[in-house]
Order: structure tokens, then sequence, then C-alpha cells
């Protein structure tokens, strides 16, 4: 290869390769300012009122926060409404459990699958009591069956 | 002067010859898209039944429609719905604009679905129009999207949930569904990001994609030959003007008239405001997906990815498969007979599906007898 046409094909190279790199470049750019940072929705965790506004034995449902509140024997837990199957309320009925109107699943007083489409149960969120004294519910934080807040 | 004026625009008057006519079709824009001659056997309306041009002329309404809707509706959840409601009751032939927006839009969902049909039982998509069919499904895919997010904007209770549970089938998709729901809606909820994002997609981004793509599908029609014919009427050709152009203008005034009636007749739903506290019971996604939501309610992961996958994927991989050119361009082919019954047997059950989620599913997706 003469010396004037390796320089032409480095050039050649060189050139493609920055051209791609620059537009992949832009495209990642793009990509990534597509997904955002901050978010404007409501908390995550957030209060949910005083223990003695749930009687005892009841199971209340917080529309705003789309989860019920049980005040059983044991303690305090919370239970997501948002059906783990498509993202729809269940209604809550007393010592029959959940029901789904979008497709029909039911599940458990405690939030177990009785019958699908659902495949996992009712999602439980883990409750802390403030220093205020307020029930406060974390969302990003899941429970077991057993988990009861003393209150 | 007038006669100058006239010529600088078009550059041949209203042609009268046979070669007049010829020219005509070569020197506008619009009419150079089509041929300059046009196999008789295309145009008998029993061939192609319209259906890829009424999908066309669907378009059209709906970008203009579109247009004039824009100018009054206002994406965020404070002013989306009140901005609908003024649609309705404060512009004048608002309600009508948004009937037929809404009609022409349920309207395109179900034409371009029957012209993948009708390309299916005519073998109209055998080499060398294989690619063309390619493009065609992903135009049926962009229009089911137009259609989906077009759908969330009235921000009603209709609207709230429907894209709820369509959002909630995206997330089942294994790997990447979460990320492409939080990616959909700005966010893990439906709220103002979301409702941004879809109008978005819906007024620019999808439809400059379905722009390209349509013009890159009438393209190819040209390239590939034209519509196919059987070998032996292969040759029989008559001029575009009159006779391609005026029974395209026919089509288009008969797609006008019923969409006028339509949105004269009908008024396109509104329910109360997004509320999400509230599931409204039942609470049902668009019709197209009723078939989908059926399925979803056998299994979510059956019905909300196995089996769109898998009629996408084979609908993209068909004519790269199918590639034998006996029976093409007429109805129901003998030698295809098989590969006809096994069409006719998944679109006849998908259209069973979205029947029975449409009309007989009820309160927690009970089943109720329509009448």
């Amino acid at each position: 290869m003469s010396e004037p046409e390796s320089r032409r094909r480095f050039v050649a190279v060189a050139g493609t390769t920055g051209l791609v790199a620059g537009a992949l470049g832009l495209l990642g750019a793009l990509a990534r300012s597509v997904v955002p940072d901050v978010l404007y929705e409501p908390p995550r965790r957030f209060p949910v009122g005083r223990p003695a506004d749930y009687p005892p034995g009841s199971v209340t449902f917080v529309p705003e926060r789309r989860l019920f509140v049980f005040n059983t024997p044991g303690g305090f837990c919370a239970i997501s409404a948002v059906c783990s199957h498509l993202g729809c309320n269940v209604d809550h009925e007393a010592g029959k459990g959940f029901a789904c109107p979008c497709h029909g699943s039911t599940f458990e007083e405690d939030g177990r699958v009785r019958k699908g489409p659902a495949a996992w149960p009712l999602p439980r969120f883990a409750m802390v009591l403030s220093r205020r004294g307020e029930l406060v519910v974390d969302t990003r934080r899941t429970v077991g069956p057993d988990f009861r807040l003393k209150a | 002067m007038k006669g100058r004026l006239f010529r600088s625009v078009f550059r041949v008057g209203w042609p009268r010859t046979r070669q007049a006519r010829l020219q005509a079709m070569l020197s506008s824009l619009v009419l150079h898209l089509h041929p300059t001659r046009v196999r008789v056997h295309v145009l008998r309306p029993s061939y192609t039944l319209g259906l890829g041009l009424i999908s066309f002329f669907l378009f059209v309404v709906l970008t203009v429609t579109g247009l004039a809707l824009m100018l009054y509706y206002v994406p965020h959840p404070d002013a989306a719905y009140r901005s609908m409601k003024d649609i309705e009751y404060a512009v004048t032939f608002g309600m009508f604009l948004r009937n037929a927006h809404r009609w022409a839009a349920h309207g395109m969902v179900a034409t371009v679905f029957l012209h993948l049909c009708r390309v299916f039982f005519t073998g109209a998509y055998k080499p060398p129009r294989e690619f063309n069919w390619v493009v065609g499904v992903l135009l049926l895919l962009l229009t089911l999207a137009l259609s989906f997010t077009g759908y969330l904007l009235p921000w009603d209770q209709l609207a709230f949930w429907a894209i709820t549970v369509g959002t909630a089938i995206v997330a089942y998709f294994p790997v990447l569904g979460p990320q492409v729901r939080y990616l959909l809606l700005g966010g893990h909820e439906i709220g103002a990001a979301a409702l941004l994002r879809f109008y978005v997609l819906h007024c620019l981004v999808l439809p400059l994609a379905m722009a390209f793509l349509v013009a890159l599908h009438f393209w190819r029609v040209r390239k590939d030959g034209g519509l196919t014919a059987p070998p032996a009427r292969l040759h029989r050709r008559v001029p575009a003007w009159p006779h391609l152009v005026f029974r395209e203008l026919l089509v288009f005034v008969l797609v006008l008239v019923v969409v006028h009636a339509a949105a004269l007749l009908f008024d396109a739903p509104l329910e109360g405001i997004a509320d999400a506290t509230r599931t409204p019971n039942p609470a049902k996604a668009p019709w197209y997906f009723l078939g989908l939501q059926e399925l979803v309610h056998y299994g979510a992961i059956f019905g909300g990815v196995v089996v769109p996958t898998v009629i996408v994927l084979a609908l993209l991989v068909l004519p790269y498969v199918d590639t034998h050119p006996r029976g093409v361009g007429v109805w129901f082919a003998p030698e295809r007979r098989v590969a006809n019954a096994v069409f006719a047997a998944i679109a006849v059950a998908l259209v069973a599906v979205t029947i029975v989620g449409t009309f007989f599913r009820g309160p927690n997706w009970a089943w109720v007898w329509p009448w």
C-alpha cells in the first residue's frame, strides 16, 4: 500500500469512527434525557393518621393512598388496594377478603391469592409509628404476612 | 395572463386526450404516486375492497380533526378534562370534531385489520412484496399505538382505567417490561408526566412515524410492480386517469360521508373525571384490546405477553417463510387452502375473544348475557 493511500484510509476510518461515535453519543444522551430524574408524584412514604382513627378490628380503605389499613388484635398492618394483576383497585368485603372488578381475581383477608388470574398476593407495606404519634406507611418496603405494628 | 398562471401550477390542463392523461399523472406530486396505467384486475372493488385506501383517508381525516382539537385541548390533569368539556359544549362544532376523530380512529383500527386480512387471503404478501407486508404490520402496530395513546387524553374514568390496565400489561414483559412502563409513564403512576408523554406520542411522534411508513408503504406498492394480479391478468391495463383517480375520489367522498354520519348520529363517550381511588366495575380497555383483556383474564403472562408476541412475530416472518408464488392475486385460492384456513382460524378466534370481552363480560369480569 502506497503512503498517500494508507493515509487516505486512516482518515476515512478515523472520520467514520468519529461520526458514528458522535451520533451514538447524541442518541444516548437523547435516550437518557427521556428517563425522568425528578418525579412530581405523591411521596411513597407517608402518614395515614393516628392509631386512634382506626377502631380495633376495623379495615379502612384509604382512597388517596390506594391501600387498606387493618387494626387487628396483634397490631396494625397495611395492604395495597392495587390489584397485583393489572393495577385496578380491589374492593374489600369484611370476612370475605378482596375482589378485583377488572378481571375477577379474589384474595384472602391477608392478601393471598384465592382465585386468579392474579399470580401474586397483594403487597403488604412496612409501617412505623412517627415521633408525632402518626402511623406512617412506606410503600417502597414490603413485608411478610406476620408483620404487625404495635401502637 | 390567467392561462400562464394556471400553467405555472398545472403543467397539463384538464386532460382530454390519452396522452394528456398520462402526462397529467406524471406532472403532479400527488398523482405521480400513482402509475400512469393501472391493471384492470385491481380496479374491481371486490378485489381490494378499497381497505388500504379507506385506512389512509381515515388517517387524513384524523390528522385534520386532530389538529383542530389540539387548539383547545390542554394536556395537564388539572385542565385536560375541563378542556374536553369545553370542546364538547363551548366550541362551535367541537362535539362534532371530537366525534369524527373518535369514530374515524375506531374505524381505522378496523379497516387496517381488515386490510391485513385482505392482503393475506389474496396472497399479496408473496415475493417481491415481503418487505411491504412487514411495513404493513408495523403500520398496524402504529395504528394501535396511536389509538391507545389517544385513549388517555380525555382524562375521564374510561381513559384512566383503560390505560391503567394497558400499561400494567406492558409491565408483564420479561426483563424490560417495568422499565418500559416507567419510561412510558414518566414515573410510577399515571399522572401529569404520563399525560404529557402520551400527548406528545399521540400528536407528534407516532403520526410522524406513521406518515413516513405510509409513504414507504405506497412507494413500495409502485416499486414492487403495483397491486397483485394472477399471471393471466397482469397485462390488461387502462390509464390511471380517470379510471383510478376518480375511483379514489369516490372512496374519499364515501369515507367522508360515513364519518360525518357517524359523528352526527353518535356522541363519543365522556365519563366522569379520572379518579385513581375509584375503579369502575367492570374496568375495560379500549374495545380493540378487549380480546387481549379477555386473554389476560386467563393469565396475564399468557394473554398479555405470549399471545401478542407470538402473533406479531408470526406476522413479521410470514412472508419470508411462505414464499411459494401459487394462488397470488385471487381471493381464497384453492392452492392456499391450508394457509388461509390457519389464518382465518386465528383471525376468527381474535375477533371472538374481542366480542366476548366487549359484550359478555360484566362486573368482576363475570360472564353476562348482553340482552
